[in-house]
């Protein structure tokens, strides 16, 4: 770079400094990153502001990001068509009678819909309008509502299928079905993690019991289930036998959900559908618009080759596998409370493959330990997606819930923990089922 | 004036709509072409829906901006409606500057693009590069209605 009429120091501070300061005046995310650019594209004479919209097409022009709005359409048909509410009548039938009742329906029901769905901001956004008001008018606190709300949402990315998984696959080339098998165990640590976190605020505070659900209700609410829970083996099993591509996946997962909402449910009228695509199209849009940017704005950081610069000390530290573990997740956690996962995933998870493949760390470890830290990131203020959406729909403000999300995070971290000291944890189910994935 | 701009709004939004449907239909066609004999395996489909898809991101990007959906960070302790109003001014300018980016240097994008076709079905790119610059200008008219509005607000005559 001796070309360069910026110094990558100086080339750093504009677009960090600029985003930033930007943020602060809280400009859009997705604007920020893409004005942050601007200064350096109109000083550097080998660049032009011509490259912005090179980058964006780019990003926009990819057959794997079309399996955002696919997930947020099928979540948007299980609202509309009658499938959620199936699942809720079976989550209650498993859990009702745990103290904390809703709060356990609230969290097995974010495990069902995790498996058909794979963006936690459509769980968060279909069943905050569920639980939240359900739970308060129980008796449980609002806070503790949102709360709960808001992590247990953040399943949906770790449990298959997941959106972050197949951009991941999709910019680090790691198999998307291994990622797939990879993430159902920690996914359900994590939600026993936040099952045993609803018990323990439960009894201490006394929260309200279902009385136990008849065998004959058990088994009634399965088999109305059955439709739907089918979804998430059609999905994994596919992509593993090879089927279909994983954005494909989604597409089928579409179909699948629509067929069942008009033939089998048969809940499903012109206005809500009209709804659900709205909703589809407008969230689709301002992630993904979101992505483009940020993909302008990582263009840039290579351009300078800042990630390198920034990555060159801690090579020098020695840190050893499990260090690196630990480095890894505190960078995602970080990065995570202030850009949107996805545009963390292109610009921070190549910057630190290099690094993980140092310590000969499993790229699904990698994988696993990037995605579970960055879901996390979906309920960490300042820009937490998942909890930005339950207080919008609880019309508070982002404070109001930070203390008992806060707690209920201790519990999930501990598992992340866990997933950086045993890779077995991870590895298991994938070498198990498909060992020809993982190598 | 108001009017025209719902009119424009709920225009884009049955775009958008109409994006989020057809999009199925290539990506469907895809799959099940690889498995009946009833229907070639076309090319065009995996082409189409990215073309379709990058309309979609358009489409819901310059809705967003009215209806204020684009997310931000809030770092700020709560401000009167008049505080919000000259934040919101302030960041505007920033949107702006960024909008007009779109227009003036996505015109000569589109430019780049008139003699070109796809690489595949052979579409002419500049229907897709045009969705750049009319972003741009959508986000001026948008932007211009909220400045109008808070500075309204601003000088203690909100609207309505």
């Amino acid at each position: 770079m001796t070309s360069a009429a910026l110094s990558p120091g100086m080339a750093a501070l504009v677009l960090f400094g600029g985003f930033f300061l930007m943020l602060a005046l809280r400009v859009p995310v997705a604007f920020s990153l893409g004005l942050a650019c601007l200064p350096i594209l109109v000083i550097e004479p080998r660049l032009s502001p011509m490259m912005l919209f090179n980058e964006t097409f780019k990003a926009y022009n990819s057959f794997i990001l079309l399996a955002v709005p696919f997930f947020l359409l099928t979540a948007n048909l299980m609202s509309v068509g009658g499938i959620t509410d199936r699942l809720v009548r079976l989550s209650r039938a498993m859990v009702g009678n745990f103290p904390g009742a809703l709060a356990q329906i609230n969290v097995v029901l974010s495990v069902f819909f995790a498996g058909i769905s794979g963006s936690s901001t459509a769980d968060a956004a279909s069943q905050s309008k569920i639980f939240i008001d359900a739970q308060t008018r129980e008796g449980y606190d609002l806070s503790f509502s949102i709360a709960i709300t808001a992590v247990s949402a953040v399943l949906a990315v770790i449990i298959p299928p997941s959106i972050l998984m197949i951009v991941w696959g999709g910019v680090i080339s790691v198999s998307i079905g291994a990622l797939y098998l990879a993430g159902i165990l920690p996914g359900l640590l994590i939600a026993g993690a936040q099952m045993v976190t609803v018990h323990v605020y439960a009894v201490k505070r006394k929260y309200p019991v279902y009385p136990r659900a008849t065998v004959k209700e058990f088994f009634v609410s399965i088999w109305d289930s059955i439709p739907a829970l089918t979804t998430p083996f059609i999905i994994v099993g596919g992509i593993l036998l090879g089927w279909f591509t994983a954005t494909e996946s989604a597409a089928i997962a579409v179909i699948y959900a629509a067929l069942l909402s008009i033939f089998v449910y048969r809940e499903m009228d012109m206005k809500r559908l009209y709804g659900a695509l709205v909703d589809t199209g407008r969230l689709a849009g301002v992630a993904l618009f979101c992505v483009g940017t940020a993909s302008a704005f990582g263009w840039l950081l290579a351009y300078y080759q800042i990630p390198k610069a920034l990555l060159s000390n801690v090579s020098s530290w020695g840190l050893d596998i499990t260090g690196v573990g630990f480095f890894i997740a505190f960078v995602f956690l970080v990065v995570g409370c202030f850009l949107d996962a996805i545009p963390a995933i292109i610009i921070v998870g190549t910057t630190l493959q290099p690094l993980a493949e140092s310590v000969h760390m499993h790229p699904i470890q990698f994988a696993i330990i990037g995605i579970v830290s960055l879901a996390f990131g979906l309920v960490t203020p300042p820009y937490g997606m998942c909890l930005m959406i339950a207080c919008a729909v609880a019309r508070v403000r982002l404070r109001y819930a930070l203390k008992d999300t806060l707690i209920m995070l201790v519990p999930m971290l501990l598992v992340l923990v866990g997933l950086i000291l045993w890779p077995e944890v991870v590895l298991w189910l994938p070498k198990l089922i498909s060992p020809e994935l993982v190598k | 004036m108001k009017k025209i701009l719902d009119r424009y709004h709920t225009l884009l939004t049955w775009l958008m709509v109409a994006t989020v449907v057809v999009l199925l239909v290539p990506v469907s066609l895809q799959i099940f072409s690889r498995f009946t004999e009833l229907i070639p395996r076309y090319l065009w489909t995996e082409e189409a829906s990215r073309f379709l898809f990058i309309w979609l991101i358009m489409l819901g990007a310059m809705i967003g901006v009215r209806e204020g959906t684009h997310f931000e960070v809030d770092l700020w302790p709560e401000l009167g409606a008049r505080g919000n109003a000259l934040l919101k001014i302030v960041s505007n300018l920033f949107v702006l500057v960024f909008a007009l980016v779109f227009s003036w240097w996505g015109v000569g994008f589109t430019q780049f693009g008139w003699n070109q076709t796809s690489e595949i079905a052979d579409l002419p790119m500049w229907m897709i590069f045009i969705a750049w610059p009319v972003s741009g200008l959508t986000w001026v008219v948008f932007l211009g209605e909220s400045f109008h509005d808070n500075v309204l607000v601003l000088m203690g005559r909100a609207p309505q």
